[in-house]
């Protein structure tokens, strides 16, 4: 620390907490946001109206758990089904991550700290991380307690459980990188969200059409990458490589192998690097 | 009605990035008509398919709620609507211009691709793909109108709007007959049913029911926003 003048303030001399506790506290603060901890009412009505949405089948399958002993949605299956709402809560709330930062051009005052780029980035991917598996772990972990306090037939499915806990760890590793990368092309939020459910509802929309063509011709094995192109059954393809479990597309199969594991990783990649090219360009301003 | 607004709306969705938003939907269901042409069968049954699944119930409600939404809330959002209200123009104009501009913007990027990828997989067959741009056409203006009031009442219009058109129109309206008979999407598509004679096209609501439901829906919104502009007041951001 160099002065110019010393003009009779008092200098800090406690103990220094250094960047790994600068991107914790970074990190936090971002996760509650999310969340709109410590925000007022009105930002908490859509992170926490999504996150009870989200519980309702969990509950109604520990429900029909309790009555006719048996589990009527799989744990692999559960984001796939739900797909719409993390979708809309990856919408509505990376914006709130990224966007007051750019907006209010304080990015300067962060990096004048200890805090380097990579650390800012890393701590914002880690809370919308956190936040996404939490909106999907969750439910996951209510429905496998209720399936242990209810005591089904057979053994308790842990290896499952444990399977789609992975694999969600690893969609909401995917679904940040990019959401956030595309909320943070623009400091206005609306745009954000507008930009951010686009591009998932162009996934959404276009697999069925471009799977129902390839397969009407009879190019099964094709068709099937179609599903590949949406972020969920993505996961999802990859989840019933690595732990065997069912294929929860629409119809038909996905293709077999380690590529879909492939294209997940290049596709994380892709998001963390567009993210950290943005922000590189953003703290020169 | 007032040109400088008009102008000054358009420079705000159409200028920099912010274009690309509005051409992707549209690039994207034509290029879906093209792979259908290459590589699928072109017959009625695969354009009602693309026509349903991707023009009706993903691109237009999408569109609507970025230029609806666009046109008004992010100049809500960082507070410069405030230059704007404290110019002599009336509120219900300014609101009526940023109507007619969303309205334009949806017909240039929403009905005329939905007639163009129509028209690449069936051509002028039954007049399929003049009733669906037409039905576009007109559903559009309603979600212009719909998403524009939903700008000046909340703040998250876009996440709520999501929510409609995703949670309302499809799930909803998929499960719940009754819902759909409010449904712009359902609307859409019995004017589409009334202009082409296609056999696999079917609407739920009858086109007595529809026309009006758009009338009464676009002309309520945009009287209610400028209402609503009127007494509008400015409160900080969260």
């Amino acid at each position: 620390m160099s002065e110019i003048y010393d003009i009779g303030y008092r200098h800090y001399d406690g103990p220094r907490l250094g960047r790994g506790y600068a991107t914790r506290a970074l990190a936090l603060h971002s996760l509650r946001g999310v969340f709109g901890l410590g925000r007022p009412a009105r930002s908490k009505i859509m992170p926490f109206s999504l996150a009870t949405i989200m519980l309702i089948p969990a509950i109604v399958n520990i429900a029909l758990m309790a009555l006719i002993q048996r589990s009527e949605i799989a744990y692999s299956a559960y984001a796939v089904i739900m797909q719409a709402v993390v979708a809309v809560f990856l919408a509505a709330q990376a914006p709130t991550v990224v966007a007051p930062d750019l907006r209010y051009r304080v990015l300067p005052l962060y990096l004048s700290r200890p805090v380097a780029i990579v650390e800012y980035v890393g701590a914002k991917v880690a809370a919308m991380t956190a936040s996404l598996f939490l909106l999907v772990a969750v439910p996951l972990t209510l429905m496998y307690a209720g399936e242990l306090v209810i005591d089904l037939p057979g053994p308790p499915a842990t290896g499952e459980y444990a399977g789609a806990m992975t694999m969600t760890l690893v969609l909401a590793l995917l679904l940040s990188s990019f959401g956030l990368a595309l909320a943070s092309f623009t400091p206005r939020r609306g745009l954000g969200v507008a930009s951010v459910i686009t591009v998932y509802l162009l996934s959404f929309a276009a697999v069925p059409v471009v799977y129902g063509t390839l397969a009407s011709t009879g190019n099964e094995a094709q068709a099937a990458w179609a599903w590949l192109m949406n972020p969920f059954w993505l996961v999802d393809s990859v989840q019933s490589w690595v732990f065997g479990t069912p294929p929860h597309s629409i119809e038909g199969d996905y293709p077999n192998g380690p590529a879909s594991a492939v294209i997940l990783v290049v596709l994380i990649c892709v998001g963390l690097g567009a993210l950290a090219l943005r922000y590189r360009k953003a703290a020169s301003r | 009605m007032n040109t400088v607004v008009a102008g000054i709306t358009y420079r705000a969705l159409l200028g920099r990035r912010r274009i690309i938003l509005l051409l992707v939907l549209p690039l994207g269901l034509i290029a879906l008509a093209v792979l259908l042409r290459l590589f699928g069968e072109t017959g009625q049954r695969s354009a009602m398919l693309l026509m349903d699944n991707f023009a009706i119930n993903t691109m237009l409600p999408l569109l609507g709620l970025i230029a609806g939404t666009g046109v008004i809330a992010p100049e809500i959002d960082d507070g410069t609507i405030i230059h704007l209200l404290s110019k002599p123009i009336s509120r219900p104009a300014i609101v009526r211009t940023k109507f007619l501009v969303a309205a334009s913007l949806l017909a240039v990027f929403g009905a005329v691709p939905t007639y163009v990828a129509a028209w690449l997989l069936v051509s002028n067959e039954d007049s399929i793909a003049t009733g669906f741009a037409f039905g576009a056409l007109l559903a559009g203006i309603a979600y212009a109108a719909v998403f524009l009031l939903l700008g000046v009442l909340t703040r998250h219009a876009v996440a709520i709007g999501v929510i409609y058109a995703l949670v309302w129109e499809t799930v909803v309206g998929g499960f719940v007959p009754g819902a759909r008979r409010f449904s712009i999407q359902q609307w859409a598509k019995s004017i589409a049913d009334q202009i082409s004679d296609s056999a696999f096209l079917k609407a739920d609501v009858t086109l007595g029911f529809a026309v009006p439901a758009l009338l009464i829906v676009t002309v309520a919104a945009v009287f209610w926003a400028g209402r609503r502009l009127r007494s509008f007041s400015l409160t900080g951001d969260e």
